[in-house]
Parts: structure tokens; C-alpha cells; sequence
């Protein structure tokens, strides 16, 4: 079967979004939207210790006060289950004990008629402490440490022996700050039960494990609970968990009898719903002279919490990075007493790509040597970690396009050399790529008897296109105009989706999803096979292509049968079928899965009387495989871009050394970009589509945020001649 | 407002306030908790929930609407305030089905992701067209900055308005 790609080239056209008319209205439903009757409303208690024990709860007021329901805490609260690891430990259940881990932690929920009582009345539990001196810093030695969380360390070669006789060596130290995924939508949830059955309204990016991790925590069959999320107000990886908050909602709702909405607070949104680790990182690199690299070493330490996981591996991408013989890459966290690290946009690959990055360009300095040549000069072709060929990368391609567009060639290589009127220029480049990431998914396809088509996968589309871009390749497949096809998601009860997360739910139910509809397309051929009425009469799938609502025979386009006629001739009201993907194997495959690679060209601007700074543009060229939604795609990018620049230059999560409290939780103190932050960005595409799934797609989600902290670093110093080594860089750092 | 006393605990009691409030050109007689603010009432009351709440705090714009043709932030407004005024709200922008110019204009420019201070924005853009203040990019980055947008839509959003400038505005 061949699909009709070629001639209608809807797959790749930059359409409006399919949601575009229902958000410009205010017509999408996102969780905190829902509403039922006799609704009440939940307010959270937070610690306001970091560590120690809750020595006394008085709710006595709280439960006294105006349409106050219920006041639950670890006194009162029913034993929950602990929720099933989605491959990262879930949260422990909330409210289970008087342990204290760190500031912010919920301590009691109330729930009320109103939202205005409840906040009221959590205001009026008392809650004193036994604390104990919390652990806040890295070098606290009490801490506990964690070496090689998850396996992903690398060493190849003899690093000692290169670096001790390598021509050049260069070695630095950088840090990032912690920051805060900070989505616009407050994460909300809606609980509602009926007898024992469940339906939660959730701002999560993963229903099919939210519905199995609900399930789990309050002893339900799966089937018993239902997550809904046709539309998440952002979440950056905020939502790839299952929080304490969500299960609170669902446990004060069963608690009053009633349905219960719970949305966080702001300042919330910065303790319970996790955030990007702060890092510590070193990196050592030794170069011949004529700039080929002979060791790499990087090593990273970050935070986690108390207990659980996080996956954050800032070192993994400098393993396959450059062609380097000697090679050493080791991640390290420890444990403090600080609000959950999580998923944010990048993870692992933000930080580290700005300390590898930086120093790349730290060395071309030490050499003389242009920064883009010294990245082409030690250029990959192969996977050097799994000595595997890529799936595809064009980052040469990358480098090349961005270098022209942007206008490397104008750059003077002297720091602070090149001036407009009062502000110093510089220019600045960083290369980067993204790991490849994959989960299991499935899909169902049904065409209904006036020729459209329903899609169906439990997944979400937290802002990524996924309702378009997902509708458009359905409609590819199927051969119908994209009026008539529907995409569906962001419900448990639909086929089980992936995790809008790694920048892997594209592949993931973009396969499922072509699966599906090529099934469907069989089910049709079957429905035909002993029709003798039907030109399509014993065609088997490779014989026939679908095109304008019908299946043709490929050999006589003409033969052909529309779906909707077939339906109707063999009296069958809808025909369905189901599609899966699961990743492929790299051995298997004998291919290193490639992520998408991306080059990143930074103007930064800087007032050296004022010291004020100004991203003045942004030329980033990736190579993401292929893309299915120009328009969409470079709209991912672009954000990418923005959340680069707020973690170059604004945002850091500021922790009180002495209490461990986070004392910027609000938009008014943890700055996030705003337009006038924001330069001119353009963004291109190159590359082919990647071999490694049947989509062809590398994600586009994260790798547009990768790469900006080094490029932007490296862009003051070629303005400043000042090395900033820490991000955000910040206006004291730079005189 | 008086004091009651339950299990000998002092408790407030809430004052209450009768308010009409005109949304959208339709009068809704409301009795709220006078803490209700015109962003909750909107939203709680009269189930009119394109209006968002991104922090309640007056810092994110997601709850931006028109009161008396001029841009607010219904999280930091009390609803009882809005007696006697015209509040319009992202509901009240489309006639009759068609798509107000900056509404097209957002969908065509991709000038939103997850949506969810879409509503804001829009608003927000209506009112800075209608202050005279989108003369160039850089006053409509200026003037929008109070609109924040997680997703990183920016670039997009400056060029829906300066289309919809450029097209003679649309006179909300």
C-alpha cells in the first residue's frame, strides 16, 4: 500500500491548529474548566519546616469555619497504596505520616462549599513541628550520594593517558540554578466518584498511567477509573507524574461525598509539582593542537529529594557528542531536603549541553581556533558510544545552513571587537542534540458510514500539535481530506497512549497510529475479498492506495471503491481497527536511534555603562527528522527558544538556605520571559526523515530549549571577554 | 461583619453582597461572598471559563478582560466592584459565530500552544490596539509584556497583532 503523500502533501504543510478556533474562543475545556453539581472545593496546608516530624495538628477552627466539609490530615486520613513507577518512583501517597522531607510538603487538606472558604479555612489549622536541621546543600556532608543513578555512565579509551599528554587541556567548572516549569495552567484537578468508580479531570500528560497509578493508590480495578485531559494548560514535564495533590483531590472527594476541584496555587505550582535540578558540573577536555579532541571528561552532580527518583543524565549526551577516542561521562546526585525534582523541558541535556558547550568554546579560545570548525573538526558520523551508525543526522547540515543564515562569517574573532554604537556585539554558537526517547502505543482507526473518520489514542497534546499533527497524518493514511477526519485523545478510556514526554510521543503514536489506519485499510480489503461487485475484490494491501475517501487499485487508479460505499454495500455501520507501536530495537535495527540535532546562533547585545544585556537573534537550524507540521514545529522551537533564553538569563529558583523554603514562588519574583525579552528567531529545518521509526520523525519538544544557555554564554563572552559560567548570568556577573 | 462563636471557636462570618453584573451585554443578578473576585465569579458563577487563572496574584495576565473598554485583571478585581460596568470577555468577542480579527489572526500566526493564556492575550491585544500603543514591534512587546506565555509564543503573537494593525484594526 502507498499512501498519497506525494500528491497531496498534507503531511509537512504548515496547517492552522484543529484546536486553534476552540482556544482563541475560550471554548477549551482544560481541567480546572469542569464543573458539577453540588461541587466543592479543596485547599491545601503546606510544612513549613524542610525536615523533622509534625508534633501537633489542631483543625478544630479550620473545621468550625463557614461551609468548611472536612479537614483531612495523617491523623484522620485512610491508608493509601502506593502508586506503581512509571519506571520512576511515583510520589509516596500523601498524608500517610508525620514525616516532614522538605518544605512545602502537604499536610492537611480541606474542603468546603466554596473555594473562598476553603482557602479561608486552611489558614486556620494549626500545625507545630518537631524539627530537624535540613539538608540544603550539596556539600552537606550528611547528605546522602548516588553514583550512576541510572546506569548511563560511559568510559572508553584511557582518559588519564590522553589527558596527561594531550597538547592542549582545558578544564572548568559550571553550574545552573534549579528552575520551575511554571506552565501557565495551575495543575487543577476535578474528582469525581460514583459509587467506585473514579473520573479525574487532571492536567497530566500521561492518562494511561495516571489511571493505572489512581487505581493503585485507592485499591481499584483500572477499569474503575477514568482520567479526562482533551486540554493541559502546559506542563513542560510537570505532568509526567502522579502527584500527591491529584490523590488528595480524589480522597476529599470521596471523603465528603461530593465531587471535589483542587487547583494549586501558584506558589504551589513551585513545591508540588516538581522542578529542573540545580547542577554542578566539571568538565576536562584535552586537543591536539590543530583542535582534534583526544579526552573528554564530564561529571555532573545534582539534587534529588529525600526519596524516589529522577532521571536528570546532564553527562549521557557528552558520550556520543563529538568523535573522541578517550572518553569518560559520570552523573552523580544527592539527597536534600527539597520539593521533588522532575521532568522540565530538556532535562539532563539542558544543563549539560550549556557546560560541554561552553567549554567546546572555551578550548577554540586556548586553540585560536574558530568555535564552529572546532565542532566540525571533531563531528560524529557514527554513534561513537555504540560505534553504531546514526538513524539520521544532519547536524554538519546544521551547523552550515545556521552559519550562513545567521552570518557567522562577519563575527571578528577578538572578544569585544565588534560594537554598535554603544553596545558591544557578540556572537555565539552551540551544537547540540537530543537523546532519542520511545514508549509503546496504540491506537484505533474507524471510518463510519459517511466516509469520515474518529483516531483514537489516549494521549495528550499539552501545546505540541498533537491533535494536528496527528489529524493530518490520519487523514494521510487514510486518503481523506483533513475536514473529515477527528483526532481524539486525553482520555484514559481510549487505546493506551504514551507520555507526551522525551520528545518521543511523535513516533510513538504517529507509528501507532499508521498502524492503525493500514489495518484499517485491510479490514476494508477483507470486507471486499469475496465481493465480485466490488473492483476491489481479492486486493491485497500492497496492491491497492487510498486517495479523495476511497481505496484504489495502485495498477488501475480508476478501480476503485469509496469507503463509504462499502459500508453501505455490505451493511456494516463502521469499521474500526487497531494499530501499536512499540520502539524499535538498535541492535536489531543496527542503527544508533538518533534524536534530533539542532545548531544554535546567538547576537547577543550588551550596554557595557549599564550593563544591560539583550538577546538581539536566534538563528536555530535542527535536523528533526521529518516534520509533520512546518507551522507547528517551528512554534515548538521558537518556545524551545524562549525557555532557553529565561534559563540563560532569568530563572532561578531561590531556596532559603536557613528553612529550605522557596522564597521566589510566585511570577512577580521567579522571572519568566516576557515578549519584550523575546528577539527576532528564525527558525529552519534540514535533514532527512529518521530510519528508526516509521513516521520518520525526531521529536521537536525539547531540543529548541537545548543549547541557548552556551550559546548565549559564549555569545557575552566573544562581546565581553567575560566568561560567566553559571546560569542565569546575570547583570552582577557581567562587570 | 459579626463574630459567631462554634465549639468556642472564634469563626468570621462572610459578608455577603448582592451584585449585577453585566457580561457580554446580558445582566446576571448575583449573591457572593463578598471575597468572590469578577475572575471567580466569571468562572464559578456564570460558567463562563474561557477566562483563565494562571497565578491570582495579578502577574500572569491569563485573566485579562475588557471592563468599560479598558484592560483588567479580573484576579486582582473584586466582583462587587463591577456594578454598573461592562465587562466583555473572551466569550463575548466572536458575533454571531464569526471570529473577532485577532481571534483569526492568533489562529493563523500560531500565536498560542497549550492555549491557556490565550484568552488573556487576546484580550489584552484587543484593548493595546484600541489604546493606540501597537505602533511598532517593539511597543506591541512593550505593551504585551504583561501577558506572560509559558509555551513561548511571543514571536507569533506580535505578528498577529501587527496584521490585524496593518489590516485597519478592529475596533473591539
Amino acid at each position: 500500500m502507498t499512501t498519497v503523500e506525494q500528491r497531496t502533501g498534507l503531511v509537512g504543510q504548515g496547517v492552522d491548529r484543529v484546536d486553534g478556533p476552540l482556544k482563541v474562543t475560550g471554548a477549551a475545556r482544560y481541567p480546572n474548566d469542569f464543573s458539577y453539581p453540588d461541587l466543592a472545593y479543596a485547599a491545601l496546608v503546606r510544612s513549613t519546616v524542610a525536615a523533622g516530624r509534625i508534633s501537633r495538628l489542631d483543625t478544630a477552627a479550620a473545621l468550625a469555619s463557614p461551609g468548611v466539609l472536612a479537614v483531612i490530615t495523617h491523623q484522620n486520613a485512610p491508608r493509601l497504596e502506593r502508586a506503581p513507577d512509571s519506571g520512576l518512583t511515583a510520589p509516596p501517597p500523601p498524608l500517610q505520616d508525620d514525616r516532614i522531607t522538605f518544605h512545602g510538603q502537604y499536610v492537611a487538606v480541606v474542603v468546603a462549599d466554596s473555594a473562598e472558604e476553603a482557602t479561608a479555612a486552611a489558614r486556620r489549622v494549626e500545625a507545630e513541628y518537631e524539627p530537624a536541621e535540613p539538608i540544603l546543600d550539596m556539600g552537606d556532608p550528611r547528605a546522602e550520594w548516588i553514583t550512576d543513578p541510572w546506569g548511563t555512565d560511559s568510559s572508553r579509551g584511557d582518559l588519564k593517558g590522553a589527558l596527561a599528554s594531550a597538547e592542549v587541556r582545558f578544564e572548568a567548572t559550571y553550574t545552573t540554578a534549579a528552575n520551575s516549569n511554571s506552565p501557565m495552567g495551575l495543575f487543577s484537578t476535578v474528582a469525581v466518584w460514583d459509587g467506585d468508580d473514579l473520573t479525574i479531570h487532571d492536567s497530566t500528560q500521561w492518562p494511561s498511567y495516571l489511571r493505572k497509578a489512581i487505581a493503585q493508590v485507592f485499591s481499584l480495578p483500572e477499569g474503575n477509573v477514568r482520567v479526562l485531559c482533551p486540554y493541559v494548560g502546559g506542563a513542560f514535564g510537570a505532568g509526567l507524574r502522579a502527584w500527591p495533590h491529584i490523590m488528595l483531590a480524589a480522597l476529599a472527594a470521596r471523603t465528603v461525598g461530593r465531587p471535589v476541584k483542587l487547583v494549586l496555587t501558584r506558589p504551589e505550582m513551585f513545591t508540588g509539582v516538581g522542578h529542573r535540578t540545580a547542577s554542578e558540573q566539571c568538565v576536562k577536555l584535552g586537543a591536539t593542537r590543530d583542535g582534534r579532541l583526544v579526552a573528554l571528561a564530564h561529571e555532573s552532580t545534582t539534587p534529588l529529594q529525600i526519596e524516589g527518583t529522577q532521571f536528570e543524565p546532564c553527562t549521557a549526551g557528552s558520550a556520543s557528542a563529538y568523535a573522541c577516542p578517550n572518553v569518560i561521562t559520570r552523573d552523580r546526585q544527592v539527597r536534600l531536603n527539597i520539593p521533588w525534582c522532575n521532568f522540565m523541558r530538556a532535562p539532563g541535556e539542558a544543563q549539560g549541553n550549556f557546560a560541554l558547550e561552553s567549554a567546546m568554546d572555551e578550548l577554540a579560545y586556548e586553540l585560536g581556533m574558530d568555535p564552529l570548525e572546532l565542532r566540525l573538526r571533531n563531528y560524529s558520523e557514527d554513534n561513537p558510544r555504540l560505534e553504531l551508525p546514526w538513524s539520521s543526522k544532519s547536524l554538519r547540515e546544521c551547523y552550515e545552513v545556521g552559519a550562513e543564515r545567521f552570518g557567522w562569517s562577519r563575527r571578528s574573532p577578538e572578544p569585544g571587537s565588534m560594537r554598535d554604537g554603544d553596545s558591544l556585539i557578540g556572537y555565539g554558537v552551540a551544537g547540540v542534540s537530543f537523546f532519542w526517547y520511545q514508549e509503546p502505543c496504540e491506537a484505533r482507526a474507524t471510518l463510519r458510514k459517511d466516509g469520515t473518520a474518529v483516531v483514537r489514542s489516549a494521549v495528550t497534546d499539552i501545546g505540541t500539535g498533537t491533535y494536528t499533527v496527528m489529524t493530518q497524518l490520519s487523514a494521510e493514511c487514510l486518503g481523506l481530506d483533513m475536514a473529515h477526519v477527528t483526532f481524539e485523545l486525553g482520555d484514559s478510556d481510549l487505546p493506551a497512549g504514551a507520555a507526551a514526554g522525551g520528545s518521543g510521543l511523535t513516533a510513538a503514536v504517529g507509528s501507532a497510529v499508521q498502524a492503525a489506519c493500514r489495518n484499517l485499510v485491510r479490514a476494508f480489503l477483507d470486507t471486499v475479498r469475496d465481493d465480485p461487485t466490488s473492483p476491489l475484490q481479492g486486493c491485497t494491501i500492497d496492491e491497492v492506495s487510498v486517495g479523495g475517501g476511497r481505496i484504489h487499485r495502485i495498477d488501475a487508479p480508476e478501480s476503485g471503491e469509496a469507503y463509504a460505499d462499502i459500508l453501505a454495500a455490505h451493511g456494516i455501520g463502521e469499521l474500526s481497527a487497531d494499530g501499536s507501536s512499540t520502539p524499535n530495537d538498535p541492535k536489531v535495527a543496527g542503527m544508533a536511534p538518533s534524536g534530533a540535532f539542532a545548531a544554535r546562533f546567538v547576537e547577543v547585545r550588551v550596554d557595557p555603562d549599564l550593563g544591560l544585556m539583550q538577546v538581539a537573534r536566534v538563528v536555530s537550524v535542527v535536523d528533526a527528522g521529518r516534520i509533520l507540521n512546518e507551522k507547528t514545529a517551528t512554534s515548538q522551537i521558537m518556545g524551545g527558544t524562549v525557555g532557553g533564553i529565561g534559563m540563560a538569563m532569568l530563572e532561578e529558583i531561590v531556596t532559603d538556605p536557613g528553612t529550605g523554603r522557596v522564597a521566589n514562588a510566585t511570577f512577580g519574583d521567579y522571572l519568566i520571559p516576557v515578549n519584550a525579552d523575546i528577539p527576532d528567531m528564525e527558525v529552519a529545518f534540514v535533514g532527512r526523515p529518521d530510519r528508526f521509526n516509521s513516521v520518520g520523525v525526531k521529536g521537536v519538544g525539547e531540543i529548541g530549549l537545548v543549547g541557548i544557555g552556551a550559546a548565549i554564554a559564549n555569545a557575552v563572552h566573544h562581546a565581553t571577554g567575560r566568561r560567566v559560567r553559571s546560569l542565569p548570568i546575570t547583570i552582577e556577573q557581567l562587570f | 461583619m459579626a463574630d459567631d462563636m462554634t465549639g468556642g471557636v472564634p469563626v468570621a462570618t462572610v459578608a455577603r453582597v448582592g451584585v449585577t453584573l453585566t457580561v457580554n451585554g446580558a445582566d446576571y443578578r448575583l449573591d457572593l461572598d463578598s471575597r468572590v473576585t469578577l475572575l471567580d465569579a466569571l468562572r464559578d458563577r456564570l460558567g463562563m471559563t474561557g477566562t483563565k487563572k494562571g497565578c491570582d496574584q495579578g502577574a500572569c495576565g491569563a485573566c485579562t478582560v475588557m471592563v468599560d473598554g479598558k484592560r483588567v485583571l479580573s484576579c486582582l478585581t473584586l466582583a462587587a466592584q463591577c456594578e454598573g460596568k461592562d465587562v466583555t470577555t473572551i466569550e463575548g468577542l466572536a458575533a454571531d459565530g464569526v471570529l473577532h480579527a485577532m481571534q483569526e489572526a492568533f489562529v493563523r500566526h500560531d500565536a498560542f500552544q497549550c492555549g491557556y493564556c490565550t484568552s488573556g492575550q487576546i484580550m489584552s491585544a484587543v484593548c493595546l490596539l484600541a489604546e493606540g500603543r501597537a505602533g511598532s514591534d517593539d511597543a506591541i512587546r512593550q505593551f504585551m509584556s504583561g501577558n506572560l506565555c509559558r509555551c513561548g509564543a511571543y514571536g507569533n503573537i506580535v505578528a498577529a497583532i501587527r496584521e490585524v494593525r496593518d489590516a485597519g484594526g478592529h475596533d473591539a
